[in-house]
């Protein structure tokens, strides 16, 4: 889509120059008017643009001549070169002096509205580059939608988000368990035109094929044993935003094929249902598996591979970013904090040192999952090397590890010890009712001391 | 749908819009028009006698009328309603190779054509059915122009700029939360 943009019209035919105009505003940019290339050159002098439309030939001074004292007086504004039919040389050289383009006349609607999205995006990407260089030369902690991260990894992140979202192309996000696929997808989302409408996430890997498909494709009553009424899929939920669909690398080639048919046909059936239904989404995926591997080992499909890899973007490992650990580590402390009401304490020296050396292997999820932790455990104002878990008990060998009941018992137990016994406070934190966790408390045997 | 007389019968109160088909243009599309204007934006809609087609505003080398002459025409009476015009032949700008509508943005006109609305895929023809459901998301869409709405980008919103018949096909009939909103505030100081 479209970004609003500054535009300059500059052409000497007054009929041609307010009906540009005029279209302009309706859709929605804001819009001056020169007659010439002086009047054009003052008016950059008082008002700041984005893109001039250029008629090349005017009297006095022509298209190419303001092209290039544009070019040297304002580099940053893009100049799309008007030019008539039977003078395309004239638009070669126009392109070969420094124009983003031409347009000839009379425009198609339809080849000018893409030439503004192009420019559109061209001028967001060269703000969003500015802006993100700032940011790392300032040494500033750089964030983008919820994505935290100022490494020249993860500003490539944030520049391919924002040249994506501009599109309505299918997006394959890769990248390894815990870094952060599913926020990159949001980001997406929210910086797309898509963003009035729902997102919708699904975790393929979670679920058995037949749950898959009544959960994606929704199910008529009586469709199977249980469907006791009829329920909408998730692909009638994404009508009008993003489906998202994770560790896609997971779903059976069954549910590849009935998916690549909804991508293709744009319509598909309720499982038990007659009626076929449409819906307009745009479709994201990811996965942490490697897809091309998995194709040459007969596992997935190539055609789907195809239709879902229109535009691939890599989240990087936390251990290829280094210098977003702290940053990272401190969002996570004030994230915490501000939900137990402590005020956010700080890293000790040892604790920063173990975080940067520590390998990741769970990545952006693992070191959120200890901070959390070490904010609760934490004495005083400090969070010490002793209170970030991974290192205080290590992959110790031989030692046996603990059930999954264990684990969630012992969390518990140091919540709940964190916070005097409050069960209201407890039960927030741990985002249960304090019902559930009296069960559990109860369950566990644990008591107050 | 009924003739002028029936409609302005049911309308008790006098037209916020009217609808002025050029020459021989389809009666069935402009009521159509009208009742989406009606049920959709809720505002008091008239379909008047057909105005002769404006031969002042053809341009000979192209085959096409300039939709900015047409509005003129349209805006030119003082007092009268906004003017949604309907033409059966092609329209353009001059700098463009053609427009499904044109309107004047918070103004007094709009006008659209018919004429590129029964396209289909791959050169062959359309339903007549959904020629008249693009008829009716174009006189929307200009309509809520005049009322001061500018283009919108969010996907499937009647205000999403459409350059072809295909593009009309991927929007609803209905704004988006925010364009709602807008145009509710817009009526309200139409009032």
């Amino acid at each position: 889509m479209s970004t609003p943009l500054r535009v300059l019209v500059v052409d000497d035919e007054l009929a041609m120059r307010e009906s540009i105009a005029a279209w302009l505003v309706q859709d929605g940019h804001q819009v001056g008017k020169a007659e010439g290339g002086r009047e054009a050159l003052g008016l950059m002098e008082q008002r700041e643009f984005d893109l001039a439309l250029v008629d090349i030939k005017m009297p006095g001074m022509d298209g190419i001549e303001l092209l290039r004292r544009v070019k040297e007086s304002h580099p940053d504004v893009l100049v799309i070169i008007i030019t008539a039919y039977g003078s395309i040389e004239s638009a070669v050289d126009a392109m070969k002096a420094g124009a983003s383009d031409y347009l000839l006349k009379p425009f198609d609607p339809e080849h000018l509205m893409l030439l503004l999205e192009k420019m559109g995006r061209q001028k967001r990407l060269m703000q969003e580059n500015k802006m993100l260089r700032q940011r790392l030369a300032e040494g500033q902690m750089a964030g983008f939608e919820d994505l935290v991260g100022g490494s020249p990894a993860m500003l490539k992140v944030f520049g391919q988000i924002e040249e994506v979202a501009a599109t309505e192309a299918p997006v394959l996000i890769v990248g390894e368990t815990g870094t952060g696929k599913e926020l990159v997808a949001r980001a997406i989302h929210n910086r797309s035109s898509r963003s009035f409408g729902p997102f919708v996430a699904i975790n393929c890997g979670a679920q058995s094929e037949s749950l898959l498909e009544s959960e994606l494709f929704g199910h008529e009553r009586g469709a199977f044993t249980g469907a006791v009424k009829a329920r909408r899929g998730h692909l009638e939920m994404a009508d009008g935003g993003t489906l998202f669909l994770d560790e896609v690398g997971d779903i059976s080639q069954k549910m590849q094929v009935a998916l690549l048919r909804v991508l293709e046909n744009g319509s598909f059936l309720r499982v038990g249902g007659g009626d076929p239904l449409t819906s307009d989404f745009r479709l994201i995926c990811a996965t942490h598996r490697d897809l091309p591997e998995l194709i040459a080992a007969g596992d997935f499909r190539q055609d789907f591979y195809y239709r879902i890899n229109v535009f691939s973007l890599t989240v990087p490992p936390l251990r290829q970013r280094r210098e977003d650990i702290i940053p990272l580590a401190e969002h996570f402390i004030a994230v915490f904090s501000r939900e137990t009401g402590k005020p956010p304490p700080e890293l000790d020296d040892k604790a920063r040192q173990a975080l940067l050396s520590y390998a990741w292997p769970g990545n952006v999820r693992e070191l959120r999952n200890i901070m959390e932790r070490a904010v609760i455990v934490r004495r005083g104002g400090l969070i010490k090397l002793e209170q970030l878990a991974f290192l205080e008990e290590g992959p110790k060998s031989g030692s046996a590890p603990l059930r999954l009941a264990e684990i969630e018992t012992e969390h518990i137990r140091r919540i709940l010890q964190a916070h005097q016994w409050n069960i209201t406070q407890a039960a927030a934190i741990l985002g249960i009712d304090r019902t559930t966790l009296a069960r559990k408390i109860k369950k566990a045997g644990l008591r107050s001391p | 749908m009924g003739s002028e007389s029936d409609m302005s019968s049911r309308v008790m109160l006098p037209p916020q819009v009217e609808v002025v088909p050029f020459g021989l243009v389809s009666s069935t599309a402009a009521q159509v028009v009208a009742a989406n204007l009606q049920a959709l934006l809720e505002l008091n809609v008239l379909v008047v006698q057909p105005w002769p087609e404006p031969a002042h505003a053809l341009v000979a080398a192209r085959g096409q009328y300039d939709a900015g002459l047409i509005l003129k025409d349209l805006a030119a009476t003082e007092g009268a309603p906004l003017r949604l015009g309907l033409m059966g032949k092609d329209l353009c700008l001059p700098f463009l190779t053609y427009v499904l509508g044109e309107s004047q943005l918070g103004g007094r006109a709009a006008v659209m054509s018919l004429h590129r609305l029964s396209d289909g895929e791959g050169g062959g023809r359309t339903t007549r059915h959904l020629m008249l459901e693009r008829a009716a998301k174009v006189g929307l869409h200009e309509i809520a122009h005049v009322l001061g709405l500018e283009h919108c980008r969010a996907a499937g919103c009647l205000m999403k700029f459409s350059a072809g018949p295909a593009g009309l096909d991927r929007l609803r009939m209905g704004f988006c939360p925010v364009c709602q909103r807008e145009l509710t505030r817009l009526k309200i100081e139409l009032a």
